[in-house]
Order: structure tokens, then C-alpha cells, then sequence
């Protein structure tokens, strides 16, 4: 091969590492076994990556900024409960509110995603005004999310009882879908999810946030310098990732018909990974959506295919996190070699 | 395994060593992304030729033996890892089993059923992390026409009567009280001298759990219930929470003593840490020896309870049988499995209502404490 060819190869192979290291990952479990290559697998691949990717993509806005957000587990935890606590069924044993008439669907998910917002804008407030390090103002509200979050699990009649018997409606929409029932059906979740990511990458490419965004995390004195309001900014921010948890807890409800202060816990750490292994710089300034994805599906197909094939779940784990290791030593590398 | 395991380090080491030009920084990460490849390639290779996990792969009834997907609530919670041995070991020839842990998340178990839906298993054998959602999980279950079996954690009434193909496995959790009131009737019976004031009344304190928790409410109320039931007149001297709690118990148990001292003739306890935390303080006050004695039950059989009962200081605890448990849920898919119907010919456990099965608690004194070990 002669040296320009050698290069683009490369330079391809740089540029699209993690969509190889997800199409490896992929073949390599269907020559374990063949089954898994099917548009069941695919459909509930795709499904169980849906809320994740929404949660991931709230993550990565903050992440872009140069900032981390550990608050996102709990907001997902917090707005579930919220959510399913307004939208069970009048005949359910057990309500949370015993007297709340059936609200329009969408009311309690505003609710539930507006509280997320808040607790987005808290966060933004403040990282900005009070600089904070994101570590740490994350880390408070994430502690506190919980606290709040199972006080108002705790309340009366519900006492800490795990929410059910959720309106067919609402539950509809997590496990719903378009077209025939069975492998070729589309759920709604994985086109909410779509959707999303869509807008997100809008906002990433086409706007003025976004421009901004990219600015303040490559070089926030530089971004202060040349006028951009980094405050305003990063408040907006880290509002909008609140509010896109908050999406995903209500989907979490939704798609499981039930919700506890439980839910959640952890999935902090599981958007940031996959951010970073998606190639979102944990200095910030750099970072795709479709890299995001791309992360959120290697995690995915693990997740599903290595229980598939029958690995044991802990060595699902010392896997995902030797990926997670090496996503982020390259990350530096990159990072390193442009200085 | 380890050699790839080793490669596979050496590699990763020589690449982050490696010191080049752009180019060579392009082929490094070639060379890594391949490597995580590799990895996760052989770890797999590794856990299907070991074959320690129980795969099946092959999915359905086709190879003999028929599939049964299990879901765990968690793995790391020490009384479902006994129920999942049992399972494991009662699957030995009758068929496939492929335990997986839901990592104390709804979410994740609900994935997991999909996963088994997709894979075909000819049953499903769940422990829901939370009893609410098992509703879901039926609607799942029904619409791939897969029997399922739930464990330990039992569903809403509602929720169980979707469909005929639901079954439930767990114990009647008053059932413990029931028995705890027992040990103490039996003692009392066989006792004259059990009566110290002889007044013909049981004066006894009780240790509960956390407060608005089903078993602790549950306990308390039918452990009083069962000795009334025999015929004998109670009179609570105090009954405070600790919480589960060995040390809260101990301070409670302290706090009983000094308040009410030798008027006490009973300690209940909703669980074992509790009553090992009472009979800790009623040595600290002289029981236990020079033939001063208390009688204290206690409720999960632990290993420390049992040391305690070996040493006379404990009268009794009782045991939340995990084996039955286990095979009960087991038996029971497997059947399913096959497209029969459960019934107590075919799996040995008496099948309620047509879809429950009641694992009994299991009194555990001096005299039978090796059931329990």
C-alpha cells in the first residue's frame, strides 16, 4: 500500500474507532452465537439504549462545558417517582394521591420534567455564580435530589411503598409501538429517543448555545474574553440537561409501570461513560452526538449481548470497565498531542 | 484465559510506552481498538469453553432439556444467593437455567426479560426488585406466550390473575411471627418455673424492625397472636424499634432492664441481630449465668444466631427456608417448561389457588439447628 492510501485508512480508522470497536463487538458475539444477529435483538437493543441516551446526551452538554454532572442518576429517580405518583389508575389499591382525578398524560410529565429543569438550573446557579466546581455542586445535589426525592416517596398514605399500577396510557408509552407487533415494530421510546437526539444535535450544531457551549469548555477565558455570557450560558445548560433526566425518568416509569426512589441510582456513571467512550472530551470543548450514541449503543450491545451469549455478569463488568479506561487514556492522548 | 488476559496488559502497557509521530499515534489507536476487541473476545470465549455458566444458548425445549431465563433482584443479597444455589443445583438434568442479576434495578430486570423473550426460553423464573412491576413483566411474558414463575417477592393480586401461566413460590411472611410465638409457647409449656412472678401471665418486651416494614409490622402482630392462641395471657412490658439493628437492640434491651428489670419473662425479636443485641445486654445485667436465664427467639436463623443457640443463650430463631424455596421455583418452571400444568404430582409442592405455593418457615432450635446450616 503506498503512503497516502495508508493514511486515510488512518485516518478513517481515527475518526470512526468507536463505530469499529461496536461493529467488532457486534460481530463477535454473533459468531458466538448466530441468534443473536435478529431484529429482536436489534429492537430491544435499541429500546434499552433509549432512555440511556437521552440521560447521555443531558450529560453530555455539561460535559462539553468542561463541567461533569453526577446529579443525573437521582433527577431520573426523582422525576419517575414524580411522574407515576399522578398517573395511576383511580381503581389501584394503593394511590399516591387517593383523591387526584385523572390528569391529561402529559401534565404530570411536565411536571416530572420541570422538576428536572430545576434541579438543572440549581445546579447551573451554582457552578456559575458561586463557582463551584461542577464535581462538587453536582455531588451536593445529587445527595440532596435523593433526600427530597424519598421524603415525598415517604409521604402519606404511600410511605415508602413502591409505586404500581400505573395508567395503561402512560404505560403505553414505554412499552407501545408503531407498526405489526414483534420484531419489526418500532417503539415509541426508540423514536422519542430519535427525536431527542435530533434536537440535541441542533442545538450542538446549529445555534448560538451550542456554538457556546463548544467555546466556554475549550477555553472559558477565551470565551469570556470574546463576550459570551458564560454564565447565562452554563445556566441554560445545565438547565437543559436537568430537563432531559427528567425525560428519562418519566420513560424509566413509563416503560417498567412502576417507580421507587430507587431508580436511577448509578445511572450518573453510566451517561458519563458513555459519553467519554463516545469521544466526549472530559476537558471539555469536544464531543458529537453521534459519538454519544455510539457510546450509549457499545454499552448496549454489552449489556445484551455478553448476557446473551451467557457471560458472567462480573465479567460484564471488568469489560465495560477496561473499555471505560481506555476510551478515556486515548482522550488524554488526543488531548496531549495538540499541545 | 489468563495468557490472553496477560497479552492483552503487556500490549496495552507497550502502546501507552510507545513514543512516535502522528502517524504512529493513528496506528497506536488502531492497534488499542482492536485489543478492547480482542479482550472482549476472549473473556467470552473464555466463560463459553469454562462452561461454568450455565448457557443456553441454543435457547427452546429443541435439545432435550428445556431453557428457564432466571432474574435475580440482586446477586450480592446473602439469602437470594442461597435460593439461587438451590435453583442451580435442583436444575441438575431437568434443564437449562441462565441466572442473571437485575442489579437491584426494575429497569434492568425488565431488559432482561426481553433479552430471555428474544432468546426463546421455554420458561421464566423472576424475582422482581419491586412487587409493583410485575405487571409489565406478565403483559411480556403473555404476549411471547412464556409461563412465568415469580419468587420470593410476591406480585399484586391483581397483577397475578392476567393470565393462567403465572405462578408464585415465597413464604407467608406472618408465618414467622406464628412460629417465633411458638418457640416461646413451647418453652412456656414445658417451664413451670418459665412464669418467675406466677401470675399465670407472660410478661414480655418486643424488639421490632423499622417501622411501617411489612415483615416488622407482620411479626409483631401474629408473634403475640400465636401465644394468645395457645391458650396463654400476655401482657406487653415495653416494645420499642431498633431499627434490625444488633446495637440498637442491645441499648433497647438495656434501657427494658433498667425500667422494668425482673419483671420481664420474655424478649421477642423481629430478627436475629435484634435478639443478639437483648441477650448481649442481658449479660451485661447477669443472665445467662448462675442458671439466671431469659428465653429470647429471634427470626432469619443467621450464622452468629446459630452460635448463639449452640450456647443455650438463644431458645430459638426461625428459618426462611431457602432451598425449598429455590427448588419449588424451579420445579415449577420446569414443568411449565414442558407445556404441563403444575400440580402437586408433578413438581412435590401443594399448589394453592392454582397458582401459589407457600414455602414454610421452619421452626430452628438446640435440637434441629443443623437444617440451617
Amino acid at each position: 500500500m503506498n503512503q497516502p492510501a495508508l493514511k486515510q485508512v488512518q485516518g478513517f480508522v481515527t475518526q470512526n474507532a468507536i463505530y469499529i470497536v461496536l461493529v467488532v463487538l457486534i460481530a463477535g458475539i454473533a459468531l458466538y452465537d448466530t441468534n443473536f444477529l435478529s431484529f429482536t435483538t436489534l429492537r430491544d437493543i435499541l429500546m434499552q439504549s433509549s432512555t440511556r441516551a437521552i440521560i447521555a446526551l443531558g450529560a453530555a452538554f455539561v460535559l462539553i462545558t468542561g463541567g461533569t454532572d453526577l446529579s443525573s442518576g437521582r433527577v431520573v429517580g426523582l422525576t419517575a417517582v414524580i411522574s407515576a405518583s399522578m398517573l395511576q389508575t383511580q381503581d389501584y389499591g394503593r394511590r399516591f394521591f387517593p383523591d387526584l382525578p385523572d390528569l391529561p398524560l402529559l401534565v404530570p410529565i411536565l411536571i416530572a420534567i420541570l422538576a428536572g429543569l430545576l434541579v438543572g438550573l440549581i445546579n447551573g446557579i451554582v457552578v456559575s455564580r458561586f463557582s463551584v466546581p461542577p464535581f462538587i455542586a453536582t455531588l451536593g445535589t445529587m445527595v440532596m435530589v435523593y433526600g427530597i426525592n424519598s421524603l415525598y416517596f415517604d409521604m402519606e398514605p404511600n410511605q415508602s411503598q413502591p409505586i404500581g399500577g400505573l395508567r395503561p396510557d402512560f404505560n403505553h408509552l414505554g412499552t407501545g409501538y408503531f407498526g405489526p407487533s414483534g420484531p419489526y415494530s418500532v417503539p415509541y421510546i426508540v423514536v422519542i429517543a430519535i427525536a431527542i437526539a435530533g434536537l440535541v444535535w441542533v442545538v450542538f450544531n446549529k445555534t448560538r448555545l451550542g456554538k457556546n457551549m463548544y467555546a466556554i469548555g475549550g477555553n472559558m477565558q477565551a470565551a469570556i474574553v470574546s463576550g459570551i455570557n458564560v454564565r447565562w450560558n452554563l445556566m441554560i445548560i445545565y438547565a437543559i440537561a436537568g430537563a432531559l433526566y427528567g425525560l428519562g425518568g418519566v420513560l424509566e416509569a413509563a416503560r417498567t409501570g412502576g417507580a421507587t426512589n430507587n431508580y436511577g441510582n448509578m445511572y450518573e456513571l453510566d451517561a458519563i461513560a458513555a459519553c467519554v467512550v463516545g469521544g466526549v472530551s472530559t476537558s471539555g470543548g469536544i464531543g458529537t452526538v453521534q459519538g454519544v450514541l455510539a457510546g450509549v449503543l457499545i454499552f448496549g450491545v454489552i449489556n445484551y449481548g455478553l448476557t446473551f451469549i451467557g457471560v458472567s455478569p462480573y465479567w460484564q463488568l471488568i469489560i465495560k470497565g477496561l473499555i471505560i479506561v481506555a476510551a478515556v487514556a486515548f482522550d488524554i492522548r488526543k488531548y496531549l498531542v495538540k499541545k | 484465559m489468563v495468557n490472553a488476559m496477560e497479552n492483552a496488559y503487556i500490549l496495552c502497557i507497550s502502546i501507552a510506552h510507545t513514543k512516535g509521530k502522528k502517524g504512529e499515534i493513528l496506528m497506536r489507536k488502531l492497534l488499542a481498538t482492536s485489543l478492547i476487541a480482542a479482550l472482549a473476545l476472549s473473556v467470552v470465549g473464555c466463560s463459553q469453553s469454562g462452561g461454568s455458566q450455565p448457557s443456553s444458548s441454543g435457547g427452546g425445549a429443541a435439545g432435550g432439556t428445556p431453557s428457564i431465563g432466571v432474574a435475580i433482584y440482586k446477586f450480592d443479597d446473602t439469602f437470594m444467593t442461597g435460593v439461587r444455589n438451590a435453583i442451580s443445583k435442583a436444575a441438575e438434568g431437568k434443564a437449562q437455567v441462565d441466572i442473571v442479576d437485575s442489579q437491584n434495578a426494575q429497569p434492568t430486570q425488565n431488559d432482561k426479560v426481553d433479552l430471555f423473550i428474544n432468546k426463546k426460553v421455554s420458561a421464566l423464573a423472576i424475582n422482581p426488585v419491586d412487587r409493583t412491576a410485575a405487571g409489565v413483566i406478565i403483559d411480556k411474558a403473555k404476549q411471547a406466550n412464556i409461563p412465568v414463575v415469580f419468587f420470593n417477592r410476591e406480585p399484586m393480586p391483581e397483577d397475578m390473575t392476567k393470565w393462567d401461566k403465572v405462578y408464585y413460590v415465597g413464604a407467608k411472611a406472618e408465618e414467622s411471627g406464628t412460629i417465633s410465638g411458638q418457640l416461646l409457647v413451647d418453652y412456656w409449656k414445658a417451664n413451670p418455673d418459665a412464669d418467675k412472678n406466677k401470675d399465670g401471665v407472660l410478661q414480655y418486651v418486643m424488639l421490632k424492625g423499622e417501622p411501617g416494614h411489612q415483615d416488622a409490622e407482620l411479626r409483631t402482630k401474629f408473634s403475640v397472636k400465636a401465644i394468645e392462641d395457645a391458650g396463654i395471657k400476655v401482657e406487653k412490658v415495653a416494645e420499642d424499634t431498633a431499627m434490625w439493628d444488633r446495637v440498637k437492640g442491645q441499648e433497647k434491651m438495656a434501657a427494658f432492664l433498667a425500667a422494668s428489670g425482673d419483671k420481664i419473662e420474655a424478649v421477642l425479636a423481629n430478627n436475629d441481630d435484634m435478639a443478639l443485641g437483648a441477650i448481649e445486654a442481658l449479660k451485661a445485667s447477669g443472665y445467662f449465668t448462675n442458671g439466671k436465664y431469659m428465653p429470647v427467639v429471634g427470626v432469619d436463623a443467621t450464622a452468629p444466631a446459630l452460635k448463639e443457640l449452640e450456647a443455650g443463650t438463644l431458645l430459638g430463631t426461625v428459618l426462611n427456608d431457602a432451598n425449598n424455596q429455590g427448588k419449588a421455583t424451579l420445579e415449577i418452571a420446569a414443568v411449565l417448561a414442558k407445556g404441563e400444568v403444575p400440580s402437586k404430582d408433578n413438581t412435590g409442592f401443594e399448589i394453592v389457588d392454582g397458582k401459589y405455593v407457600w414455602v414454610p418457615y421452619k421452626k430452628i432450635t438446640k435440637e434441629n439447628m443443623d437444617e440451617a446450616k
